[in-house]
């Protein structure tokens, strides 16, 4: 009975996506989300890679001790969210917080705002990002970013001519489907594509996870 | 030798005030900071959510300026605290407390990128924005690394989970008070400093956080130290935080090409 009572919650949660007040999928909730592990963004498929950029992944795939995730560096995007470590989602009315438990205890804001990119922002880890909603899904949409950070545990390269668009869709209350474009024409040739999922996890939290506490002792 | 024994352990009573290392004085241009620490913005109320909780958010940061010292009123040429404490030292805190200020602090955890930690943030020069949610206020910083803490709000108070991790920034869960949030933080790991001035801690560290937004420009601290392995008794300090409106984040990694840590050698 108790395992029919479960299995009924279970149906009814996934058949609901949860909704805010205004009708938008809420992508938090009472717990955290679990992204899958895809150490290899290319998933086997073709990557169109400029003749640098192949050269260069070859040396990282061959040299994962120059990995900057090492050094606690930020993971940047989208590996951040390839790397089995939870992440809390919360919504404001005029941006969408990440907050990460892996990594380098860090976050990142998604401007809803309306807001353009700044026309000549400052490189960083995790870049400069504004979102908006087609249907129910989160398009996010990145740039500004270093060129120092890895998109995967693979090490494919990227410049600081990288474009990211994320899409994030939540398909019932356990699943969020997680589909990146990578376009950068530093370093390959036409934008490429990849996907991955995460499953949430009710009633848990994130925990303090400090990198340097593993280094620096 | 008995007593000899035991004071050497910390449990012998202080007689007299206990000796403090002198404030080693203005290394930071005062310029540089009281205008950082008062806007020009004209307050109005204290701002509520729709629900009449107090809300802490908003267009715009809480930023603390610097205040190198929880107990003392001016530190390294710039107001610190609100209020001057007469802390509670053992004596292996007061020794440390004096080491680290006559060695100007080289050895702080912070200045090697590790979590500012609590109640320190509420004190160091970090741009912060609150984020509350039903069940949780988030907390998000510019630096170290761009950190972030979340209390857990407890509609019965304070409950921890049991063998807590010991952690940077401790376990908290917090309530609503009226228009104070009230957060009880537990299951430290001892290494966070309290302050830059370098006030110890071990990890029977518990502090209770008292956060009242009394206008929409200013937010009042109170922090209560409870570390009976570290202090005789609880004590308590202040900090005002202004409200700079307006204020966004950027991303800060300190972590990045950081080169300053190998140069701090004291004196």
């Amino acid at each position: 009975m108790k395992y029919f009572v479960f299995l009924a919650a279970l149906v009814v949660a996934h058949a609901q996506i949860p909704r805010l007040a205004d009708g938008h999928p809420d992508l938090g909730g009472d717990g955290v989300w679990l992204p899958a592990h895809v150490p290899d963004l290319a998933l086997n498929a073709n990557i169109p890679f400029q003749g640098w950029a192949r050269a260069k992944f070859q040396a990282n795939n061959a040299a994962k001790q120059d990995d900057p995730v090492l050094g606690c560096l930020p993971p940047g995007v989208p590996r951040i969210m390839l790397m089995a470590r939870p992440i809390q989602i919360v919504q404001t009315p005029n941006r969408i917080l990440f907050v990460y438990e892996g990594g380098a205890h860090v976050w990142r804001q998604v401007w809803m705002d309306g807001r353009d990119h700044p026309k000549d922002p400052n490189p960083n880890w995790l870049g400069h990002s504004i979102g908006h909603w087609e249907g129910d899904a989160l398009v996010v949409d990145s740039v500004g970013f270093n060129d120092r950070t890895w998109l995967d545990d693979a090490g494919h390269p990227h410049t600081e001519r990288l474009h990211v668009t994320e899409k994030y869709t939540r398909t019932d209350a356990m699943t969020m489907k997680y589909d990146v474009t990578i376009d950068d024409r530093g370093a390959y040739l036409r934008p490429w594509t990849s996907s991955s999922s995460l499953s949430f996890h009710p009633g848990e939290k994130l925990e303090e996870d400090i990198c340097l506490d593993k280094i620096s002792k | 030798m008995t007593w000899l024994a035991l004071c050497g352990l910390g449990y012998c009573q202080q007689t007299g005030p206990p000796q403090l290392a002198k404030d080693p004085g203005a290394f930071l241009p005062a310029s540089d900071f009281p205008e950082d620490k008062v806007p020009k913005a004209v307050a109005g109320p204290a701002p509520h959510l729709p629900d009449g909780r107090p809300d802490f958010g908003g267009n715009g940061a809480w930023y603390p300026g610097f205040n190198g010292n929880l107990a003392e009123t001016t530190w390294k040429g710039v107001k610190s605290a609100d209020q001057h404490v007469d802390v509670p030292f053992l004596p292996w805190t007061l020794n440390t407390y004096n080491e680290r200020v006559e060695n100007r602090s080289k050895d702080d955890p912070e200045a090697r990128c590790l979590p500012v930690g609590v109640p320190r943030f509420m004190f160091d020069p970090y741009p912060f924005q609150i984020i509350q949610t039903t069940n949780q206020v988030l907390f998000v910083f510019e630096g170290d690394n761009y950190l972030w803490r979340i209390v857990n709000i407890q509609a019965t108070g304070s409950t921890h989970p049991k063998n807590l991790k010991p952690t940077w920034l401790g376990d908290a869960v917090g309530h609503y008070e009226g228009d104070t949030l009230v957060v009880d933080v537990t299951g430290f790991n001892g290494l966070a400093w309290l302050d830059q001035a370098g006030h110890a801690t071990s990890d029977k560290l518990h502090l209770t956080e008292r956060y009242t937004r009394t206008d929409s420009l200013t937010l009042k601290y109170e922090v209560t130290i409870d570390d009976p392995a570290a202090y005789s008794k609880p004590w308590t300090a202040f900090n005002t935080v202004h409200w700079r409106p307006g204020m966004e984040l950027m991303e800060s990694i300190c972590q990045e090409d950081e080169k300053s840590s190998r140069h701090m050698i004291g004196k």
